[in-house]
This record gives structure tokens, sequence and C-alpha cells, in this order.
């Protein structure tokens, strides 16, 4: 997995510029599926049809990724830019982004005071610099976006990428379409868009599905680190099992399915309660009449910095679980 | 119907966000005396109907949301036999310290919320609120059984009797919204004795708490022609001024504002009065944060009020209300039902307005 999964995370598809990421993902789906479908915000919905009068389920990976957009474009060819998706300016300074078109920029900043040294300098001071010697040699203009550019490492048992946060659940999403041989169920396996500015592909690609029951697959935090948040959450104990995050309470009857199917199997797991943060199962809780919906999510290290860390092991265990989960008949 | 006991039942009852399905049950016995049909839907919303008399198909039909859930405590992380915990819903950390709770582990445990004592605390800290990440839940028991009886996600409620107070005040949990709930009881209790041309559904709605999730959800599914938000609202009390609470024991607060369909103000105001019916004008310049305000944009607008009950020490287990108040929400409610009749969306209009005195 861990080739598929390097091809995914360092594929370009910032929020609401997810055509390079969906191709490659389409690519790797390529007969896994009984149909295949992009909707009009962009989702890539892949439906693997049930035999036996199973429930319609939902599982959703987002594809998109945080970036940075350009607002400004200077005499000399500086660029200065904004958010998209949750950037933390810690991460920015000396950081590289790649553009569409494979335009390379290195992020600057501007002077830094003696006295602001010790903080965190703020968006509006740092710009990027795409190597241009004046405005007209800028490859790129106004409202172009960019991703962060950093290498896959393959630590053995963990790994290192940018946007783990949720190429990762792309990749346990395909995994389970290729070890998913036979399932009652019509599986709805959907690679949503614009997920890190409001969960919009999970909203209108649920309402399209109408499923009986929806999982997000995404990163979630971990309290495993110096100092870190109150979280029981760790790295290689296991996929962790939503029971809340800050805007989610899991539906009791997927979460407890999820526990019974991991203690079936025989694969470790957690149980998450994260404080901050949320995924596209949110969306789908409310979408029509309600859904009922959880969330098997991978433990992340430094979430939306350049260098997110999960186990190797957990996502192989997170694929084992969803597809153990689709074999069998679901009762919530 | 003895709302007193009603409350304290409803009160007493465990139901945090998320996991409503004891206080749902209570609930739908309550709401299954008076309706016709009780059901659940997929997220834990508690749906009543109580058909209308009229002839028209289909027949046109209202919806009230009074939310079922509270705020409460899930576990974050056990400890050498210790709880940590975080808050579901908006609990107020100032009023955790020494509570006692329940947590609600593989069989529900008592336990108490401690902290470091004052003697230990350097003085700057002493005179700060302790927050939710240095409390903790002791149960009592050795560390191995705590781990096996209680898992991280499991949920803690503060244990809370009903106080009932001098004068026609009571004091407990969960107050919010539970007394909406008994509102909408005395409602249809008094419709069960009313002619009423609408349908009505009486929506105990979920997950209000953490996003107005289940008013978001069940007024997709019903789809009504109207409806009613009933919540609680602030009540005068030391330190609050006029313009921020209306008055307790002083009849139900018709809320007013851009959330609020202004013709349905004016017909809960007409109401009152034709009904002698002491009432309150609350307004709410922005986002009210209730049920009304998911259920107005829901599919393509749905015309929607809210009326609020008077509430003392809102997010704190001793909420105070005033039994009267309650009463009279559910009366106001079933005599607003009782005028809908085959016209009244017609009537509902935007231009010329629809007379009535603020």
């Amino acid at each position: 997995m861990k080739e598929l999964i390097k091809k995914l995370v360092e594929t370009y598809g910032p929020s609401g510029n997810e055509d390079k990421i969906r191709q490659v993902i389409q690519e790797e789906i390529a007969g896994l599926a009984d149909e295949v479908r992009t909707d009009a915000l962009g989702n890539l919905i892949a439906r693997k049809r049930g035999q036996n009068g199973g429930k319609r389920v939902m599982l959703a990976a987002h594809m998109d990724e945080i970036g940075v957009i350009v607002t400004h474009v200077d005499e000399k060819g500086f660029l200065r830019f904004g958010a998209v998706g949750g950037v933390w300016p810690h991460t920015l300074l000396g950081g590289r982004v790649v553009f569409a078109n494979g335009t390379v920029g290195v992020i600057g900043t501007e002077k830094v005071e003696d006295e602001e040294r010790n903080k965190v300098i703020p968006l509006e001071k740092l710009f990027i610099d795409v190597g241009a010697v004046d405005k007209t040699s800028v490859p790129v203009q106004i409202g172009d976006v960019a991703g962060f550019s950093r290498p896959f490492a393959d630590m053995g048992k963990r790994l290192v990428a940018k946007a783990f946060d949720d190429r990762i659940g792309c990749a346990v999403l395909i995994q389970t379409m290729r070890d998913l041989k036979k399932t009652p169920h019509d599986v709805y396996f959907v690679f949503s868009v614009q997920e890190e500015v409001g969960l919009r592909g999970a909203m209108t690609s649920a309402y399209g599905i109408e499923p009986e029951m929806g999982l997000s697959v995404d990163v979630t935090l971990t309290g495993d680190t110096p100092e870190a948040q109150t979280m029981a959450v760790e790295l290689g104990k296991g996929p962790a099992i939503k029971v809340k995050d800050g805007r989610m309470l899991a539906h009791p009857g997927v979460k407890r399915l999820l526990v019974e199917t991991a203690e079936a199997i025989g694969i470790p797991y957690q149980l998450e309660v994260l404080e901050r943060g949320t995924t596209d199962a949110t969306a789908i809780q409310v979408s029509r009449e309600g859904v009922p919906a959880g969330c098997v999510s991978i433990p992340c290290r430094y979430v939306h910095t350049p260098s997110e860390m999960v186990d190797y092991d957990d996502v192989t265990n997170a694929v084992k679980l969803l597809v153990a989960m689709l074999e069998k008949p679901i009762i919530l | 119907m003895d709302i007193v006991s009603l409350l304290k039942t409803l009160s007493e009852t465990p139901g945090i966000s998320g996991y409503e399905d004891q206080v749902r049950q209570v609930i739908g016995e309550v709401f299954a005396r008076y309706a016709d049909e009780v059901r659940t839907d997929a997220l834990g919303n508690v749906i009543a109907l109580k058909r209308g008399t009229g002839k028209a198909e289909p027949r046109r039909s209202i919806m009230l949301a009074g939310h079922t859930d509270e705020i409460g405590l899930i576990i974050t992380r056990i400890e050498q036999g210790f709880l940590h915990f975080t808050e579901v819903g908006g609990f107020d950390p100032r009023v955790l310290l020494g509570q006692e709770v329940v947590v609600h582990g593989r069989r529900d445990l008592p336990g108490i919320i401690g902290s470091r004592p004052p003697h230990v605390l350097p003085p700057a800290e002493r005179e700060k609120t302790i927050p939710l990440d240095k409390l903790f839940i002791d149960v009592g028991l050795p560390a191995d059984e705590v781990e096996e009886l209680v898992h991280v996600g499991d949920l803690a409620t503060v244990r809370r009797e009903l106080t009932q107070l001098k004068g026609d005040f009571i004091a407990s949990k969960a107050f919010d919204d539970r007394a909406a709930v008994a509102a909408m009881a005395v409602c249809l209790e008094q419709l069960a004795g009313m002619q009423h041309a609408w349908d009505v559904y009486a929506v105990g709605t979920s997950q209000e708490e953490v996003g107005l999730r289940g008013a978001i959800t069940s007024a997709f599914g019903l789809a009504p022609d109207l409806a009613i938000a009933i919540d609680v609202t602030f009540g005068n009390q030391p330190g609050l001024s006029a313009a921020e609470t209306v008055e307790m024991n002083k009849g139900p607060a018709i809320v007013y504002g851009p959330n609020i369909h202004p013709a349905l103000h004016d017909t809960l105001v007409e109401t009152a009065k034709a009904l002698e019916l002491p009432y309150q004008v609350e307004p709410a310049p922005g986002r009210t944060g209730t049920d009304a305000w998911a259920i107005q944009v829901t599919r393509s607008g749905i015309p929607t009020a809210l009326i609020g009950i008077p509430l003392r020490y809102m997010h704190t287990s001793v909420e105070m209300v005033s039994v009267k108040d309650v009463e009279r929400v559910g009366r106001l409610l079933a005599a607003f039902i009782a005028r809908l009749d085959a016209g009244f969306m017609d009537r509902l209009t935007w231009k010329p307005a629809i007379s009535g005195e603020k």
C-alpha cells in the first residue's frame, strides 16, 4: 500500500482544485466499482453494488488538502497570499509550495523586529517568492492556488508526508475497494472535495446518495507526544473509532458496530474523543432526514503541518476493519 | 397534569446530546397519551403526531420543537483510575468542582469531581476558574476495576434532584430544555379537549446543544408549514440588566427578530391577549441559538416562531423556572394551534403587515 500512499500524498489538490488528485484516484480505482461518476461539486463517487439487499452505505474520505491562494502580486514579483483551509502560520516560513502548473515558490518574511522574534509571524507578513525577476515573469496570477511541497518519507513502521489529512483516508478507501470481494451492501466510496473549507463535498454527495449509514475515514489528533493535549489516542494502537469530535457525536450504534467488528477480527482499536476539529461525517449525519454516522480515524501526529505522521499498521488495520464491516449485515 | 412531577422525571432522567435514549423513552410515553402516533427518527428525534380535523388534503401541519438533550461530560482519558473528561455542549466549568456525577460505564457508577485543594494552589490560580482539563472524576474504585468498568468515550451526568423552592419556583438540571418538553406535553393535553384543524407534530429534538442537529433533520423530514421552537431564555437576576433578561413568572417570552416570522409573532401576541395570559416580548436581533434558527432555513424556508421560557442559572445543575410559566407556554401553544384554519397560510403575508400591537 505504501506505493499508493506515496502517489496520493505527493499529488497536488488543495480545496476547490482537486482535478489532479481526482484523476490519480480515478485511475487507481479503475475496474473496482460498478459505477464511477463525478458530481457537480467535483466529488468522485464510486459505487459497488451489493447482492443481497443490504444497506446503502456511504464511506467518505476527502481528497482536498490545505493550501494557499495568491491575493496580490507586487511590482517585483512577490506574491501575497491567504489560507485555503486551516493553515497554521507556525509552519509556513521557509516552506515550499507548488502551483497547479508546477511553479514552485518559497515562503519568505518581511523583516522581523527583535521584540517580534518569539512570536508567530502572521500570514500578512509573509510572501511567496517564485524566483521571478519582476511582475511580468511571474508564471501564476491572483487567485491561483498552491499546495505545500514535501516528499513522502517511509520510516518503516511510521510514515511522514504532507496531506495525510486526508489522502491516507483516500488510500484506505482505495485499498478497501481492492480487498472487498463481496458485500451485501450498496457501497458508495466517496472521494470528497472541499472538506477543509467546510465539509462542502460531503454535504452535497450525501444529499445525492441518501445513505442509510455514513462513515468518514479521516485523521485524528493524538495525545502521545510531549506535553500534548489530554487525549487517549496513540500512534500504533490501532484505528480510532470516533465517539465525539468538535462538531459531531457519532451514532452509538455505528460506534458499537465498529467496536464489535474490530473485536471479532482481532485487530487493535482505540476510542476517540477529539475536542477540536471534525470530519465529513458531521455533514453526512444531518443530511436530509438524518443519517446514522460515524468515523474511522487514522491517528496522526502534527496534523495540518507539512510533516504529518501516521503508523502503517493503523492504516492497514483500518482497511481490515472496513472490509470486515462491509462483508457482514449491518444492524444498528 | 402534575407539571412538577413531570418536570422532576424529565429533568432527573439522563439524556446527554447524542445519547438521549432514556429521556426519549420517557418523553415518548408522555406524548403517546395524547398523540395519534409516536416515532423516533434516525437522529433520535422523538416525533409525536396529533392529527387535526381539517378536511383539505394534504392537511396543513405545524411543528413544535423542544430539545430533549442536556449538556454533560465525556471521558477523554483514564489515568490511574482517575477519569479526565471534557464537556458535551457548553457546561459552565465554574460549577463543576465538588459536584456529584453518575458515570455511565458498563454500569452506572457514582462519582465526584475533584481538583487540587485550595491550600496548595498558587495564589494566582486560586482566583481563577479551574479549567476542565485540571478537573477529574473519582469513582473510588481501584485503577484496574475502573479500567474494566469505564472506557474513553463513556458519559457522565451531574447528579441532581429537583428542588421545590418557595413560591412557584423549582430548580434542577436540564430544565434547558426539558421545561419545553413539559410545555409541549401541556399543549398536547390541552389540545385533546379542543378542536384543531391542523396536524400537530410535537418534536423532542436531539442534539440541540451540539449544533441544532436534530432540528435540522426533523424539520427536513416533516416539512411542516409552520414551526414554533420552545427554548429557555435568561430570567432576571442580579448581575444581568433588564435589557438582557425577561422576568420570571411573568409569562412566556414571545421572541421577535429576524429568526421569527413577524406575522407568527403577532398572532402569538394576539392569542396571549385573547387568553388574558401574561406574556413578554423578547427581542432577538440575530442568531437565536435555538432550534428555530435551523428550522427557519429548512428546505425552501419555514415560517418559524420562538417562545422562551424564563430561566435562571442556565447551563448549571440548578436551573430555575416558574412552574406557572411552563404551564402558560403550553396553553399559549394550544390556543395558537386551535386558531390555525384552512386559510391561515394565505393570510401569512409580508405586505401589508398583519396588524397587531407590540
